[in-house]
């Protein structure tokens, strides 16, 4: 249950369980039952509310169980930064923008019919790649791999994903190489890894030089082909889950399972 | 074998486990004493289009028994867990999809629809579907001599003249799901009632 | 639901793999994967972990008639069921083939090859034996649902134990685990199943697919074998065409891999004899681990319930009055009591056609509503609080009788015990062409 009268720093980076409601700094209330967030100043302008949370008549109501965190506002006076909820989830929920893997499973007429892990299939038109004309079609397969980005994603409707960029370039997007491995890790997982920075792909990187693609569905795709020679290369593609677990003290646990 | 509470207001040492089973979203082993249910929840997923509903993710809760078929029990029991939990889940998050949570009786001493509760309330926790609330179950049994149990053996249940199981949901301890077997007074309703509240 | 599809590349991935004599999970060719043992402390009831594939089995007993043509035999009954939790292309009534093969290849394994003495079974030739009935259920489906499963069933049979009993003439006492200990079940041998995954048209073989090698493989080969080098039963599916000397070394493998499974399951079953023995913890609380992020144990919590009575009356005193409650029924007739006025009738003006059905005098639709309501109400109280029988029928030509329909002021619904919403039924004596909603 709730703490009551602990300062802000310590709340954010606390555990809360959904239930909880955060009181935002503009309506300080006395109730000890509900946490107090926020830096002592009232924010300025707009706060956002991320993942995990949701506007309730008395503030924040914590719906996902994690970690509390907070961004404070970039430049002076502009929004009052963001909370939000790390949680660890399995199941990948469509946002708009997130880069994704995805795997072709049907083609009907002139849209591809895209598994991205979540609730319904996404749709892939085939002019959404870079060069493509109605007389010069991608060549894509049912199974392939296509890593895009959702143009259109939100809980009413069927996610719509593109290859290209808002200028038309690729961008590194399009259909992956047919090589390689997939595997599927945790969502928590892949947002350490996507973070700037992260330490473990700089420390992995200095291992042993590699190249993936990580897509914010959980799924990581590794573009080597079996070697012949060492054993451990199999070792480190099922073991890159320990290793980056061994190599990263500091990130925190509950995040990689 | 097995643990006796004495009769008074005590529960059975209780173990949890979350995330044992690697291919359902979410999953969680909740242990009673010697009653034990293992939950698995996916979701938000595909829904049939008899089942879809444009407001909400449809629920489907599966109780299986661990000798026989489901019969008419599982198929009440089932019901009020997913009353329970349709009142904690957000579900006009993710309309048009169907969140599936299947509860499996590893082994019944006693208290089995808390047990289920419990169990099911951790699943949904793990596998990062949005709630309201938290929720959790009790059950007590009223010996014919007035005496209250709370989580009680299976042979406390089988010599007590009612059995009541109540849900409570985390913020407010408000009430989500009140169910007796057999008979007992309104007043001896209320007492359990804020018993349980206690406990929770 | 629908599985998620594997792409070409991951296909293609393991068969280079697998060519390589490399899998995914670093084992080799013929490594199985750790298989975990764990006891519940009913009899019968165990869990085994074959890697990540979980089954549950249970082993209960009953005592019946026998078959007419095995009359001194007891009876045996296994049932598998793969549980929609174990994978999300699991729905109930959907999975059929997979299904029927499973039971089929398990029922083989261990009726057939008559691992457990059903004459010892026999209680009164002809008329009693006893039925033993071993529960299946997957939980985890990560490959191999096979193995697991036969390792489950044996695994479970060995340790149940059934009541004892004592035949005296024509008097069959059975008696209680507290009064005499139960008996374990005579068990000639072990039966357990080990698959193999072909690859290529029968060039590379796995032992112990895991689920995405059982994607791409080409057919299985199950060997089932005891200890002492019996094969039980061996079944090949999928169309591949497999060399004698390829099925010989299959059957050696098995012989190496049935040896280590059945001491890891003595080992287990010894361990817990000891346990129980000792009168130490079983049961599943304990295979729950200390010291894991994921776990949380608490020993017996103590609930301080002393002030709740005053905590009970603080809330009764605060909490808004109850509306209106009717303590007494009233009664009209034998057979016929009213316990409240009923609600508000929310259907709206009958249609003209249904009112002119109505034998009635009262044209009120909203009055009409209610009284009806309330003999509804009031047959599912009669029912339970008086035991005379009441007649339901269905006759559409039974006159309707209408209790004095009053003006009654609209008022909500009193809340009513449980025990009448337990009870609510849909009750028929209406004269009534739509169908009205029970409550």
């Amino acid at each position: 249950m709730a703490a009551s009268g602990l300062s802000a720093e310590v709340d954010v980076g606390q555990v809360v369980l959904p239930g909880d409601v955060l009181l935002l700094p503009a309506a300080p209330n006395a109730d000890g039952e509900r946490l107090r967030l926020g830096p002592s100043s009232a924010p300025r302008g707009r706060l956002l509310c991320g993942p995990g949370l949701r506007r309730c008549a008395a503030g924040l109501l914590v719906t996902k169980c994690g970690l509390l965190r907070h961004r404070p506002p970039a430049g002076a006076g502009t929004g009052g930064g963001a909370y939000w909820v790390d949680s660890q989830q399995k199941r990948y929920v469509p946002v708009k923008g997130d880069p994704i893997i995805g795997i072709v499973t049907a083609k009907a007429g002139d849209i591809f019919k895209v598994d991205v892990g979540g609730s319904e299939q996404a749709s892939l038109s085939y002019l959404a790649f870079e060069g493509a004309t109605k007389r010069n079609r991608p060549n894509v397969q049912v199974g392939d791999l296509v890593y895009g980005q959702f143009i259109v994603a939100n809980k009413d409707m069927e996610p719509e994903m593109v290859c290209i960029d808002s200028s038309g370039r690729a961008n590194g997007m399009g259909i992956i190489g047919h090589e390689g491995l997939l595997f599927k890790v945790s969502l928590g997982l892949i947002r350490k890894l996507l973070a700037p920075n992260c330490e473990i792909i700089q420390e992995l990187g200095q291992l042993y030089p590699f190249e993936i693609v990580l897509g914010m569905n959980g799924r990581i795709w590794d573009p080597r082909e079996v070697i012949s020679t060492p054993q451990d290369w199999i070792h480190q593609q099922s073991g890159l889950l320990h290793l980056f677990v061994a190599l990263s003290p500091n990130l925190g646990t509950g995040a990689f399972l | 074998m097995g643990s006796e509470p004495e009769p008074g207001c005590a529960l059975r040492p209780f173990a949890v486990e979350q995330g044992l089973l690697s291919r359902p979203d979410g999953s969680a082993a909740f242990v009673q004493g010697d009653t034990s249910v293992l939950a698995g929840v996916y979701g938000p997923a595909e829904v049939r289009s008899s089942r879809e509903s444009p407001e909400r993710a449809a629920l489907d809760v599966l109780l299986r028994p661990k000798v026989g078929l489901p019969g008419v029990l599982e198929r009440s029991r089932e019901q009020m867990v997913r009353r329970a939990c349709e009142a904690a889940l957000l579900g006009e998050l993710h309309p048009r999809s169907s969140v599936t949570l299947v509860l499996q009786v590893v082994s019944d001493a006693g208290s089995l629809l808390s047990c289920c509760l419990n169990a099911a309330c951790l699943a949904l926790l793990d596998a990062g579907l949005p709630l309201r609330s938290l929720f959790c179950g009790v059950t007590c049994a009223l010996a014919p001599d007035g005496a209250v149990a709370l989580d009680p053996s299976a042979r406390q249940e089988k010599e007590a003249r009612a059995v009541l199981t109540f849900a409570f949901e985390s913020t407010e301890k408000r009430l989500l799901l009140s169910t007796t077997r057999g008979a007992c007074s309104a007043k001896e309703v209320e007492y359990v009632r804020d018993v349980h509240g206690t406990s929770v | 639901m629908k599985e998620t599809p594997l792409s070409n590349c991951e296909k293609r991935f393991l068969l280079r793999a697998i060519e390589e004599r490399k899998r995914l999970d670093g084992r080799q060719s013929y490594d199985y994967r750790n298989v975990r043992v764990s006891f519940g402390t009913d009899y019968g009831c165990c869990v085994v972990e074959l890697g990540k594939t979980r089954v549950l089995g249970q082993v209960s007993c009953e005592l019946v008639a026998p078959k007419p043509n095995r009359a001194t035999e007891g009876i045996l009954f296994f049932n598998l069921e793969l549980s929609p939790m174990a994978s999300p292309a699991f729905e109930l009534g959907r999975q059929s083939e997979l299904l029927v093969k499973l039971n089929r290849l398990l029922e083989r394994c261990l009726r057939n090859s008559k691992c457990i003495d059903t004459e010892s079974l026999c209680v009164v030739a002809g008329e009693k034996v006893w039925q033993i009935r071993v529960d299946l259920h997957l939980l985890n489906h990560d490959g191999n649902i096979i193995d697991a499963a036969s390792i489950a069933a044996i695994v479970a049979l060995c340790h149940f134990r059934r009541p004892d009993i004592s035949v005296q003439g024509e008097e069959i006492t059975v008696y209680t685990p507290e009064e005499r200990d139960p008996v374990p079940l005579s068990i000639h041998h072990m039966p357990i199943c080990v698959s193999f995954a072909f690859f290529k048209q029968g060039t590379y073989l796995l032992v112990d697919p895991s689920e995405r090698e059982e994607r791409v493989m080409d057919g299985l080969l199950v060997i089932a074998m005891n200890k002492h080098h019996e094969i039980c039963t061996i079944q090949s599916s999928g169309g591949i065409m497999l060399l004698k000397d390829q099925v010989l070394r299959c059957s050696k493998i098995t012989g190496v891999k049935v040896a280590e499974i059945t001491e890891l399951i003595q080992k287990a079953l010894e361990n817990d004899r000891k346990v129980r023995k000792e009168g130490g913890k079983c049961g599943f609380a304990e295979s729950i681990p200390n010291q894991k992020i994921t776990a949380f144990k608490m020993e017996r919590a103590p609930v301080d319930a002393n002030d709740v009575e005053e905590q009970a009356e603080e809330i009764i005193m605060k909490a808004d009055p109850p509306l209106d409650v009717f303590a007494k029924p009233i009664l009209w007739t034998p057979g016929t009591a009213q316990i409240g006025e009923g609600v508000e009738n929310s259907w709206g003006e009958l249609e003209e056609s249904e009112r002119g059905e109505e034998e009635d005098d009262d044209n009120d639709p909203d009055t009409l509503e209610d009284p009806k309501m309330e003999m509804e109400d009031v047959s599912i109280v009669s029912k339970t609080k008086k035991d005379d029988t009441i007649v339901l029928s269905d006759s559409e030509e039974e006159e309707v009788v209408i209790l004095k329909p009053e003006k009654v002021p609209k008022k909500t619904r009193t809340p009513t015990s449980s025990k009448q919403e337990n009870s609510s039924k849909k009750v028929s004596n209406k004269k009534r062409k739509k169908k009205r909603v029970s409550y």
